[in-house]
């Protein structure tokens, strides 16, 4: 195994671990929410909703600034998916996962500073962050302003719409959290992935 | 000379209306209780009323006539308008609001002919006036004199006791029964079974009992007396006992006290004591209050107390902790007061006021921005013509004095919730769907009516009723008082928007006349479970009813006296068909949610955890007991629908607000069942396939 030039800048690990760090407190306070009782990490529910709020704003600028560097450093292809990605490169990753993996076969894409994801995690982050972001964004900023906006709100259906909807989002990203956590093992070795999150190289196989 | 006489009456109404207006004040008495949290108040110097002339009906000094004080002739006259005065709530009791329109607008049965006391049917005493023309004597339950013998010793006389039910004044020329059944002139005599005449002659005319409320020594158990024997034209005389004014003769009526009369005729102002209305006065009705008393009397003159008895409120100034008497369980941890609006000396008049004071008068109109009318009444004007049906809030479901709900001051015109709710997430939520009782009442420390059970009578002939919150009898000063916990149910607020509101259920069975429309009466209730009236006080059931309910010792007692069976049931059924007339009667519940407001606390004690509403175990969806001893598959009635709010599932039954409650999504709480089964699973799936996927791959390294 050798380990390559930079893969990960410094701009995108902290990018990426504001962000992380953003979800997983979101989660855990939106658990102190939805289960106040069970949960009360942050000493009383309304401390766990003002800190959901706060970081929910952050996680929002800084999804912002991702955006802007993305765009701005033209890295926003990395995660844009071609139609060879839904198709063809898609079928050999999920045939990489479901088989190859067991059998020692090599990862069928050669990670570099040109490719960092593979066709499924474009796909998957084509809906994290152009479909589940937003709406978990939107549904969490209407909830926060159910105080200023009670009529639009009503108009949405009230908070026995939004509340759950963003409850479902909340569990769909809590459910991509584990599976994330788990792909991050199945590098070269075990924690290969994640140091490279960290110190930006990453480890490649041996050919 | 008329000029001159002018110019005194408006200083004299100058010096009233001061008087009036800075009544808060001088209904105080001159010595603060220990909670009093406000000694100015109590030192400022009562103002005095005028001298008054007590008068009989033909306006002659009762000290010359010895006749039966007439206050349309005392207080009226030239000083206040009797007349305006006596339309008023607390003298027509909703006699003067007789219209069907009115009463469909806000809900009311069709039974009811009233939204007051005088027309609408309660369950908690299973009794209801007569309606006007009828033609039945099988249709008469309370006619208007029963009406006053039972309930004339609170209800104030006036409108209700001075005028017939066709808008005539009694003992006048026009005054006539319309029918043999006429309920103004009729009451049932219970020995013969008939609805026969009664003696106005006799019994005389009550007038309005101004001295029920305006002197502070009035007896409302004296007036009671009077009132439950017939002698309406006594009524307000006995009301003055304790004043030493007059003087009760074994025979009959009063004799006046000289000593209590200056020389002039009028009466002296110390043995009166006129004044507005004290805290006192108000609770001899309403409820247990005591100004910062550590001794709250368990029943005042042995009979109802409304408020007390229908949510346990003592508006009381003094602490719990300090509570002498009845034995309040806990009281060590509960240093503080009863009311912390009693504690900072308010008076019931400082919310309930006349809502044309001009000194209080409070404009509720949401399209203007005046919020107090400066240039209100003249003084004169108003102390002419005070407004007596005084600003109330809205109890629901509470009818009474229908047109003024939510005229009184509430929290909000007096509390700027918004700057001291700081902590609070959502305040304008919080505020607008909870009503502030919910923090700020979060228990009730006395007992409180639970049940009261008219579906089978007792060997008594009436009803059985429990408590919550007291282990014992009710008059029982060492009876263990440990209180309840209200329960939260979504009333409209003013706007008219549901809000949340703590509320003591109390749970009435009885059996509805479907024929007829209306509940069945207690007297019709009594042919179908007695052979006869009483004998040493206690009725004899019928062979049917013992050989069904009574014990092997031939005993029905409250474990017996239930509707275990559809049997049972069937029985009373047939036995209110064939004795007492009722075609096609049926068992039914009926749960009344009673909003508790009276008994604040302060910041320290109110509720502030958020996971007490905000969790799976919400306390607004606690379940409450009602009765154990509730008939099930019969129609439960709730606001006038068949609901379904009793869980009987439960070891005893308990009310289920959760249909009540749907309309609010409480954080924590309310669930959306596919929602969190489809989270959980996608988040249980990614577990899972990471395990499997991970377990694999470790499993095949090693191979």
């Amino acid at each position: 195994m050798t380990s390559t030039p930079v893969l990960y800048s410094l701009h995108e690990r902290i990018w990426h671990w504001l962000q992380a760090a953003g979800i997983g407190f979101l989660i855990l306070t939106g658990f102190a929410i939805h289960y106040p009782d069970r949960f009360g990490v942050l000493g009383s529910m309304a401390n766990a909703v003002r800190w959901h709020t706060w970081i929910g704003v952050a996680l929002v600028v800084n999804a912002f600034l991702g955006i802007f560097y993305h765009a701005t450093a033209e890295k926003y292809h990395h995660f844009l998916p071609r139609m060879d990605d839904f198709t063809d490169a898609a079928i050999r990753q999920a045939h990489f996962y479901f088989y190859g993996i067991f059998q020692g076969e090599k990862h069928p894409l050669e990670t570099d500073p040109r490719r960092k994801l593979n066709s499924l995690q474009k796909i998957t982050y084509l809906l994290l962050l152009n479909v589940l972001l937003p709406f978990q964004i939107v549904t969490g900023v209407l909830l926060w302003g159910a105080d200023l906006w009670p009529i639009l709100i009503a108009r949405l259906g009230g908070l026995w719409v939004l509340a759950p909807l963003h409850t479902l989002g909340s569990y769909l990203f809590l459910a991509f959290l584990v599976g994330h956590l788990y792909l991050a093992t199945t590098g070269p070795t075990l924690g290969s992935l994640l140091r490279a999150m960290i110190t930006g190289y990453h480890t490649q196989e041996e050919p | 000379m008329r000029r001159h006489r002018g110019s005194r009456d408006r200083q004299l109404s100058f010096v009233i209306g001061v008087a009036l207006l800075s009544a808060p004040a001088w209904a105080q008495p001159s010595q603060p209780g220990p909670a009093s949290s406000n000694p100015t108040r109590g030192e400022q110097q009562k103002l005095v009323h005028p001298r008054i002339v007590l008068k009989d009906e033909t306006g002659e000094n009762v000290l010359r006539s010895g006749k039966p004080i007439s206050t349309r002739q005392s207080c009226g006259g030239d000083c206040h308008d009797y007349d305006y005065i006596a339309n008023s709530f607390h003298f027509q009791q909703g006699k003067n609001e007789m219209d069907r329109a009115l009463l469909t607008s806000h809900g009311a049965p069709a039974f009811n002919t009233s939204p007051g006391m005088f027309g609408k049917f309660s369950i908690i005493p299973n009794r209801q006036l007569t309606a006007v023309g009828i033609e039945e004597p099988s249709d008469a339950d309370m006619s208007q004199p029963e009406w006053l013998t039972k309930c004339g010793g609170c209800h104030t006389g006036g409108g209700i006791s001075e005028y017939d039910l066709h808008g005539k004044r009694f003992l006048t020329a026009d005054a006539k029964p319309d029918g043999p059944y006429d309920p103004s002139y009729t009451i049932r005599d219970r020995e013969k079974g008939q609805v026969v005449p009664w003696d106005w002659q006799k019994s005389g005319i009550a007038e309005a009992d101004c001295f029920l409320c305006h002197v502070p020594k009035a007896s409302r158990g004296d007036r009671k007396k009077e009132m439950a024997a017939g002698n309406f034209r006594w009524a307000d005389n006995a009301t003055l006992v304790e004043t030493g004014i007059v003087v009760r003769q074994e025979s009959e009526g009063f004799t006046y006290n000289r000593e209590a009369f200056n020389p002039d005729g009028s009466v002296k102002q110390d043995a009166i004591d006129l004044s507005d209305a004290t805290l006192e006065n108000c609770s001899q009705c309403h409820g247990f209050t005591a100004r910062n008393a550590t001794t709250i009397q368990p029943i005042q003159h042995a009979d109802i107390m409304r408020g007390t008895e229908k949510c346990g409120w003592v508006y009381n100034g003094a602490k719990i902790s300090d509570t002498v008497s009845p034995n309040i369980v806990g009281k060590e941890k509960m240093n503080f007061p009863w009311d912390v609006h009693a504690a900072a000396g308010m008076v019931c008049i400082d919310c309930h006021f006349s809502p044309n004071n001009p000194g209080r008068m409070i404009q509720e109109d949401t399209k203007k921005n005046l919020r107090y009318k400066p240039a209100g009444i003249d003084l004169a004007e108003y102390l002419r013509h005070p407004d007596h049906n005084f600003a109330r809030g809205n109890i629901p479901p509470e009818t009474v004095n229908l047109t003024r709900i939510n005229t009184m001051r509430a929290c909000g015109d007096c509390h700027d919730a918004e700057k001291v709710h700081a902590f609070l997430p959502y305040k304008a939520t919080h505020l607008r769907t909870l009503a502030c009782q919910v923090c700020h009442l979060p228990a009730v420390h006395f007992w409180a009516y639970r049940s009261d059970d008219w579906g089978f009578l007792m060997d008594t002939g009436g009803s059985r009723i429990t408590y919550r919150g007291i282990d014992g009898s009710i008059v029982d000063p060492e009876s263990e008082i440990s209180g309840y916990r209200p329960a939260y149910i979504p009333t409209a607020d003013k706007h008219q928007n549901l809000q949340i509101r703590p509320t003591n259920l109390i749970t009435g069975v009885y059996w509805f006349d479907k024929t007829k429309g209306r509940p069945v009466f207690t007297w019709q209730m009594q042919q179908a479970f007695f052979t006869a009236l009483p004998k040493e006080g206690e009725w004899p059931y019928r062979p049917e009813i013992l050989k069904t309910f009574a014990d092997k010792d031939g005993i029905i007692d409250l474990p017996q006296a239930v509707y275990d069976t559809p049997e049972k049931i069937a029985l009373v059924k047939q036995l209110l068909q064939t004795y007492a007339g009722v075609s096609d009667p049926e068992l039914r519940i009926e749960v009344v949610a009673w909003a508790t407001t009276h008994g604040i606390v302060g910041k320290q004690q109110a509720l502030r955890d958020c996971a007490a509403c905000h969790s799976k175990k919400s306390i607004l969806a606690r379940p409450v007991v009602l009765d154990s001893f509730l008939p099930s598959g019969v129609p439960v009635v709730y606001r006038g629908k068949n609901l379904k709010v009793v869980d009987f599932r439960t070891k005893e039954p308990t009310f289920d607000n959760r249909v009540l409650l749907q309309s609010f999504y409480v954080s924590g709480y309310s669930r959306v069942p596919w929602i969190e089964g489809l989270g959980w699973l996608c988040v249980a799936g990614a577990f899972v396939f990471s395990l499997i996927h991970g377990s694999l791959r470790l499993l095949r390294r090693k191979s």
